[in-house]
């Protein structure tokens, strides 16, 4: 397939609760974001029909910007390939609506061909129903039955080095072979082999007559040599392959995209791989993005893309999940107004009953960005091995920070994104952070496929939100005591003093876009990149610019001090003037009643988030 | 503006209700007395198939002493796709005391006789897949039936997967407690399905088993209850969520004014992805006059009729009386799109999009 002649794409995100669509194309010779829109998902019933999504979604891209989109002709959705300045060239599509696949996975070892098959499904919206490997001391009939019992949509196979071992593995195809032949009703779920490449015709010989049988090169090709991305590509064909065959008439879009309908992650995958290449000193991006049914992370480690997708945790779907996962206290200790776990497990059902609602109430707000906190938080504590760091070091200097999902893009400002980032990272010296409202750099990470110019161009030209710096000194300063001092010299010669005391966040007041020269002087014990002064330009972002002087790891003040501090916070970061706190109209707490019982309880927490 | 489609809840007076009965992929369909044009009540059985999960690999080889797979094959009593019963022979070796016999484990269906070995997949249990609306049978196959049905429509929340079709009648205004206090024996609300217009506990339920009550339906209930709930042989249908949710008037105005007819106590529980979603179905007569079909996919416009479904309004019903074109601040400070909604009691209230769902 050549793409040399695209000029302009359109991608579609479908999400489990939003469909947003972007188009992109020459501007003055450079690809750009020209229009991007969002709607509600329709792939689920009773509409079931993902093309009434993407049609609402072209046509307000379409009112918008002048630009016909949709074609008249039954057959194909959009105007392809562009003409007269209306329709596009290309249109491509990634998804993570609906329920995860489940795949089960067949291996030599435990150790190292299944770990490789689980590491290249961690970038997928996958569950894995079960294993089956020569150790497995199962009968044959309770193997077969393990693995049609899950009712699995595919079945990936690896194991064996490149002209390795043989005879077990083909041991395993014939279980497998044995067990697909007997499903009588229902689907048969298609197999991926990405196993010893000897093997690969007698795999499809073998099983191609009972069910589609996909192929990539080997994830372990020798020992000591693993290689995710060729499997990754093909389990995304598997996908578009599964998604296909729900009711939503996912086929008809993957027929219109030339590389079918690919998995959010993929793409995510696919652009953490080329920010990784282009990053100094082997340090890549971070991103997060938490979805109403999934929640993802990726990451640039040594060069390369190092990903994990969470299909239980999210802020919708799946809130119960998430609570599950992250336990009702660590949601609580975000939280400045008393409220029970029951109250929060209320809060999540009722989520997962009404996925597509946003908080209404302040209280609300916080909660669902206690969750988002936590989600990252745990998100970040799984991938710590995977990116080699342990339990207790601080994040590596991540760069930059971008995070997707409407619960971090749309805070009721972008000081709050930041600072939920800030307190779910934790990164420490100096961060960049992004939002991406349009789901761009999944998009963008399947525009690669087709033309990695485009990728690289509307990357340059600005198509993620820059909410700015954020300086967070490494060590710990008392509360109250002067922590950062910093000297700001905008363009026009203005200059603005500020000391941010420990325990605070600030965030200077400045245009998004003005460029300044800024002079940071740290107190004893404090440090930015091993120093105590520092001097730089920076461009303020839509969070002007942020200094976070509340230590590392971050501290959270002790309970009968949280109220009054996360409202400070909130109000450094929303922009607005501290405002004194009214404490006698705030009702009487827990700790006003048994302070005896909260000393306690602070002597337990210790509150400190490492 | 843009064009902006919310969710749609049906909480309707009379429609045309069309439902598709289902039989699980897995299931081994038998024949039922349905057919096309026929009329059948709620409870009636319109699909019915066996499950089949297990598979047992049984080697007739070793239990007739055959190694030969080609001399096994005549000893072989069954074939692939048969259907067998529990201790039924499925292979024999000669005739009387001496004779070698291999019999069923279980009920279930060979699914594959290959050398010396049958593989048969066991049947579990046997679903029976009932209308759970009264109306008339469009449609007929394998897996799936069509039924169309004339009556009140009100789409709940959650449902602690059981039914029932029985009539219904409010808690008395001493609640349950007073209900507990009544004769279990000749109880008027034994057999009947309650109806709750305020949140209940687990003593609420617990009250309601103990008097032998159809089902329960309520605004909410605690979510810690779910479990519980679900033991519970009766529907539980709640038509706002968990935790303490204001009632939606019009459903419980609705249910007030139908009070003491049967009604289908659907209490599926909600599979987003599946689109299941407990309802409650009030068979009415349609006076010659065909009802229409709910409207699930319409735009918001203004005068729409909706419900407010997150907290500060949640539960409340309006009229949308203006879409502005920008973004709204709400009270919580995000900016969002928003209609503004006349409330019951006139007020209008600044409601995002998002927390709107139309009435179908």
């Amino acid at each position: 397939m050549s793409f040399e002649h695209v000029t302009s794409v359109l991608i579609a995100d479908i999400g489990s609760v939003h469909t947003r669509l972007v188009l992109i194309d020459q501007v003055e010779g450079q690809y750009r974001l020209v229009a991007s829109t969002r709607t509600r998902t329709t792939t689920a019933p009773p509409l079931a029909n993902v093309n009434l999504c993407l049609e609402r979604a072209a046509q307000q891209i379409t009112d918008r910007i002048g630009r016909d989109l949709l074609s008249a002709d039954a057959d194909h959705l959009f105007i392809m390939p562009e003409q007269n300045g209306h329709g596009v060239d290309e249109f491509l599509a990634t998804s993570s609506a609906g329920r995860p696949m489940r795949v089960f996975l067949v291996g030599l070892t435990p150790e190292i061909s299944l770990a490789s098959a689980r590491r290249t499904l961690a970038g997928s919206y996958v569950e894995i129903t079960d294993t089956l490997c020569p150790d497995d001391l199962r009968s044959q009939e309770e193997q077969i039955n393990a693995i049609l019992q899950g009712d699995p949509n595919l079945i990936l196979i690896v194991g064996g080095t490149d002209d390795g071992a043989e005879e077990t593995l083909l041991e395993l195809v014939d279980t497998v072979k044995l067990a697909l032949s007997l499903i009588m009703r229902g689907q048969i779920p298609a197999v991926l082999f990405a196993g010893n490449q000897a093997l690969k015709a007698r795999v499809k010989q073998a099983l191609g007559p009972i069910t589609e049988v996909f192929t990539s090169k080997n994830v372990r090709p020798s020992l000591h040599d693993e290689q995710l991305f060729p499997a990754q590509i093909e389990l995304a064909l598997t996908y578009d392959d599964y998604q296909g065959k729900q009711s939503s008439r996912f086929r008809d879009v993957g027929r219109q995209s030339q590389i079918g309908v690919v998995p959010t992650t993929q793409g995510y995958i696919s652009t953490i791989r080329y920010l990784s290449e282009i990053g100094q000193q082997g340090i890549g991006p971070l991103c997060v993005d938490i979805g109403s049914a999934n929640s993802v992370i990726g990451a640039g480690v040594r060069k390369e893309p190092h990903f994990a997708a969470r299909t239980d945790v999210g802020i919708g779907h799946n809130m119960p999940g998430a609570l599950n996962a992250i336990t009702p206290n660590e949601v609580l200790r975000w939280l400045p107004f008393d409220i029970s776990a029951d109250d929060l497990w209320d809060y999540a059902y009722s989520k997962q009953l009404y996925p597509t609602t946003v908080p209404g109430t302040p209280e609300d707000l916080m909660i669902e960005q206690a969750f988002a906190r936590e989600i990252v938080r745990l998100l970040v504590r799984e991938a710590r091995a995977d990116w080699g760091l342990g339990q207790d070091e601080l994040l590596p200097p991540f760069q930059p920070i971008i995070a997707a999902g409407a619960v971090l893009t749309e805070a009721q400002h972008p000081g709050i994104s930041a600072m939920i980032l800030l307190d779910a990272l934790q990164p420490a010296n100096i961060a960049e952070l992004y939002l991406d409202p349009h789901n761009l750099i999944s998009s963008l990470g399947v525009a690669a496929y087709v033309k990695p110019l485009i990728t690289v161009q509307t990357l340059e030209t600005g198509g993620l939100i820059n909410l700015g710096m954020a300086f967070c000194p490494l060590g710990r300063a008392r509360y109250g005591q002067d922590a950062i001092y910093a000297h700001i010299r905008q363009p026009d010669g203005s200059v603005i003093n500020h000391t941010v005391r420990g325990g605070e966040i600030w965030m200077a007041p400045i245009l998004p876009g003005t460029p300044v020269e800024i002079q940071v002087k740290l107190r004893r014990g404090l440090s930015i990149n091993g120093k105590r002064r520092i001097r730089q330009r920076v461009t303020a972002g839509s969070a002007g610019i942020v200094f976070d002087a509340r230590s590392r790891p971050l501290a959270l003040p002790r309970l009968k001090d949280r109220a009054v501090r996360f409202l400070r916070w909130q109000l450094a970061m929303s922009g607005r003037k501290e405002e004194p706190v009214d404490l006698e109209a705030t009702p009487p707490s827990a700790e006003d009643l048994m302070p005896d019982l909260v000393v306690q309880e602070d002597a337990l927490h210790e509150d400190v988030l490492s | 503006m843009k064009t902006y489609y919310p969710e749609t809840t049906i909480i309707k007076g009379l429609a045309r209700v069309h439902r598709e009965r289902k039989l699980p992929l897995h299931t081994a369909p038998k024949p039922t007395h349905t057919m096309t044009g026929m009329s059948v009540d709620a409870i009636h059985v319109v699909l019915e198939g066996d499950v089949l999960r297990e598979y047992r690999i049984l080697d007739a080889g070793e239990a007739l002493g055959i190694r030969d797979p080609n001399q096994l094959a005549e000893f072989i009593l069954v074939s692939e796709g048969q259907r067998v019963q529990y201790g039924q022979e499925i292979a024999q070796r000669g005739r009387g005391r001496r004779s070698k016999v291999l019999s069923a484990p279980a009920d279930g269906e060979i699914t594959r006789i290959e050398d010396t070995q049958i593989v048969l997949q066991i049947a579990e249990t046997t679903i029976e897949v009932m209308a759970k609306i009264p109306g008339q049978i469009d449609e007929i196959e394998q897996y799936t039936v069509q039924i169309t049905g004339h009556g009140a429509l009100i789409q709940c929340a959650w449902g602690n997967g059981a039914f029932c079709y029985e009539a219904f009648r409010f808690v008395p205004e001493g609640g349950f407690v007073e209900l507990s206090k009544l004769d279990v024996r000749i109880s008027e609300y034994r057999r009947v399905v309650l109806i709750s217009p305020n949140a209940i506990s687990k003593g609420d339920l617990l009250v309601a088993q103990q008097q032998e009550v159809a089902g329960v339906v309520a605004p909410s209930m605690p979510s810690n209850l779910r479990e519980f709930a679900m033991r519970l042989t009766f529907p539980v249908l709640l038509t706002e969520g968990f935790g303490r949710r204001r009632p939606t008037a019009l459903i419980y105005s609705l249910l007030q004014s139908n009070m003491g007819r049967q009604a289908a106590f659907d209490a599926v529980v909600p599979d987003h992805w599946a689109g299941d979603r407990p309802e409650i179905m009030i068979p009415l007569p349609s006076g010659g006059v065909t009802p229409p079909v709910p409207m699930l996919e319409r735009p918001l416009a203004v005068g729409a009729h909706v419900r407010i479904t997150r907290a500060p309004w949640d539960g409340l019903n309006g009229e949308v009386v203006d879409i502005p074109s920008a973004p709204q601040v709400i009270d919580n400070g995000l900016r969002l799109p928003c209609a503004k909604v006349q409330l019951g009691n006139g007020r209008i209230g600044v409601i995002p999009l998002a927390n709107l769902e139309l009435l179908g």
